[in-house]
């Protein structure tokens, strides 16, 4: 019994980490594609018309160093919850962010990956972005349950 | 617990800063830091619309866009099916035709993505993008 329990612990902990170093290195890689051009990445965050051009590409050259440090947080599981809360809320300001853009009419490049996106559709993206945000959700709640026990 | 997640936010946030003030302290020169950078390629609707025949109207806009209305004579080319109709691109262009690019309006950026894939991944050259898109053809036509 006191057996089981362990392995099923162990196998818990195997998910969760695998899990949280898949996410973390998603962020990492988004992050650094943007830090190699920041002018870039403010275009497409002007795109949105959401934030104007001087306030995009100050957040262009904040924003990717920031998905590098929680990618970094989540494979080293150091300041693990904080990076849970930040990566989960830019991945909700962007879903946000795009759905609001596509009903506008507006055909927005999300900027996420790079060349490596140009492949993916809008609903490709989207889905990739809610698969993102459900592991974030499982890896907060796993976490949390975790503490408390 | 929530003292403990309010220091790690505050300290990944902070964190986050020194290599952004940073980069941006080594980028000071360089960047339009107030005003968005002009297209070099853009295209108004009336220098296009000189140019006559040999322009080439490329709709970067997703397929039911396009289903809907596109300017006479353009070929779809978008990133949902970029191989697909790439190859019904390539069919009707010529070395001397300009190739246009237009998307749904000004704001959208569609267009300079396809022109851009257009000129690094296909090399092709006289790659220009609309400015306005179909709203601004749209707008010349009522």
């Amino acid at each position: 019994m006191g057996e089981g329990a362990a392995m099923k612990g162990g196998f818990r902990f195997v998910v969760r980490q695998t899990l949280a170093v898949i996410v973390g290195a998603i962020f990492i890689y988004a992050g650094a594609l943007k830090l190699l051009d920041p002018l870039r990445f403010a275009t497409d965050i002007t795109n949105y018309h959401i934030l104007p051009w001087p306030v995009a590409v100050r957040f262009a050259f904040y924003l990717p160093w920031l998905e590098l440090l929680c990618g970094l947080a989540l494979i080293f599981h150091r300041l693990f919850a904080g990076a849970l809360l930040l990566t989960g809320g830019m991945m909700m300001v962007f879903i946000a962010a795009s759905i609001a853009a596509r009903a506008r009419g507006i055909n927005v490049s999300c900027g996420c990956f790079g060349s490596a996106s140009h492949s993916l559709s809008f609903a490709g993206h989207l889905a990739l972005d809610f698969a993102l945000l459900a592991i974030l959700f499982f890896l907060w709640f796993a976490t949390s349950a975790e503490r408390r026990a | 617990m929530r003292v403990s997640l309010v220091r790690q936010l505050l300290l990944l946030l902070g964190l986050a800063f020194l290599p952004a003030i940073g980069q941006a302290i080594y980028y000071r020169q360089t960047t339009p830091w107030e005003k968005q950078p002009a297209d070099p390629a853009a295209v108004s609707l009336t220098t296009a619309e000189n140019w006559g025949p040999a322009v080439l109207w490329v709709d970067a806009r997703p397929d039911e866009d396009f289903a809907r209305g596109h300017i006479p004579g353009a070929v779809q080319l978008n990133e949902d099916r970029w191989q697909d109709l790439l190859r019904g691109m390539l069919v009707i262009w010529a070395p001397e035709r300009k190739v246009v690019v237009y998307c749904s309006q000004r704001s959208c950026n569609a267009s300079h993505e396809v022109a851009e894939r257009l000129r690094k991944e296909v090399g092709l050259t006289n790659i220009y993008v609309l400015q306005g898109g179909w709203e601004e053809w749209e707008k010349a036509r009522r």
